[in-house]
């Protein structure tokens, strides 16, 4: 253990680096206000929607890695947003960020991934997908003739 | 020890006995010595009269209001008292220190939407159809998920379709009545019906949990890669 960080200097610089990283004294602010947190790390990734994936293995299991929702989201970001590709490395089931599992199918009937839509115009409505066992009767037209 | 204090004391009452030799009080026009020594027998925890009593520094015949001067007491109760004071005092420094230093600690608890915690590959989260690769659906409607299902949330119709395979035209899971046991995906042979390990589809109103097999079927068109990556890192327990 140097000196350095024995004094808790390190602490100082570390302190430095994540306002330099997250943006400045302003962009830092910005941060803290719509993350809560300041935080600084290596990007790892980025998803179609453009959410921002970082590591860090400064801090502990569980904070090492995290995503940063894209600025088009401003603050109406959400955990469903987080697309399924990324999915399974933001919640530490594999280390293998997508882009270098080279096992991860790609088919062509796989859809744009959307996220948790209820409450908005496009939220799921429950219809049935078959025709009804019982159909009213409908009286045969007379003829007009 | 004892013959230190002893010694100290006598100094004291010397003292005390040489500057109350000509002390008048004002108010009773005698010194108050000339009754009765009235600073012997010295106590040093209770002293007999006031220090400065019998030196009135006015004419004039004033009851002076005794306000401090006590000699600090040296029993074994009161100096265990005045130390444990001032190291109650010092605690409350040291227990804002201790506020302080957990400020600059960093927190246990991790920062929901941006930070997630780990889930397994065995998950069981949002229900999904799947597709083989060609773009097939998957489900026979075999209905052993329906059979299956200990809350009974499961409702498969069949039907003949017109290339003259059996498939399912309705699959509807009622997923406020699914207690997530996994009971499907086990019972299921061709890998059709799974819990993928979606968590986040909370909705407003309860009919949107009534999903379809449209709905289903599409969970699974967007999941697919993750849960291809479950299945994989699961096979040994399948």
């Amino acid at each position: 253990m140097s000196l350095g960080k024995y004094l808790a200097l390190d602490k100082i610089a570390n302190f430095f680096t994540v306002i330099k990283q997250n943006g400045g004294i302003r962009g830092s602010l910005y941060k803290m206000y719509r993350q809560d947190d300041l935080k600084d790390g290596v990007l790892v990734g980025q998803d179609e929607f453009g959410n921002k994936y970082y590591e860090n293995p400064r801090f502990f299991f569980g904070r090492n890695r995290w995503v940063e929702y894209s600025d088009n989201f401003n603050m109406d970001y959400d955990g469903s947003q987080v697309t399924a590709e990324w999915f399974g490395w933001l919640h530490y089931k594999t280390d293998l960020p997508p882009h270098e599992d080279p096992s991860r199918p790609k088919y062509k009937w796989m859809v744009p991934f959307t996220e948790n839509m209820s409450g908005t115009t496009g939220q799921y409505t429950p219809y049935s997908t078959t025709r009804p066992k019982i159909e009213p009767w409908v009286p045969p037209r007379k003829s007009s003739v | 020890m004892i013959a230190a204090r002893n010694f100290i004391f006598n100094l004291v009452k010397f003292d005390r006995l040489k500057s109350t030799k000509c002390i008048r009080r004002y108010s009773q026009g005698k010194c108050p010595e000339e009754e009765t020594p009235p600073c012997v027998p010295f106590n040093p925890c209770a002293p007999a009269y006031p220090v400065n009593f019998c030196k009135p520094r006015t004419k004039y015949d004033v009851t002076f209001v005794y306000i401090n001067d006590v000699p600090p007491k040296s029993g074994g109760k009161d100096i265990v008292d005045r130390a444990s004071q001032i190291v109650f005092w010092t605690e409350l420094v040291r227990g804002f220190a201790v506020t302080l230093g957990h400020m600059f600690k960093e927190p246990a608890t991790i920062n929901y939407p941006f930070e997630k915690g780990p889930i397994s590959p065995r998950y069981r989260g949002e229900h999904a159809l799947r597709r083989y690769p060609t773009g097939e659906e998957r489900c026979i409607a075999c209905k052993l998920c329906e059979a299956v299902c200990p809350a009974q949330a499961i409702t498969i119709d069949a039907e003949e379709r017109d290339d003259g395979s059996r498939r399912a035209i309705r699959y509807d899971i009622d997923l406020t009545k699914c207690i997530f046991c996994g009971y499907c995906q086990e019972a299921c042979p061709v890998d059709a019906i799974v819990e993928g390990p979606n968590f986040e589809y909370s909705t407003e109103t309860h009919e949107e949990l009534i999903y379809n097999k449209e709905k289903l079927l599409g969970n699974g068109d967007r999941w697919e890669p993750e849960i291809a990556s479950s299945i994989r890192d699961t096979h040994l327990y399948r």
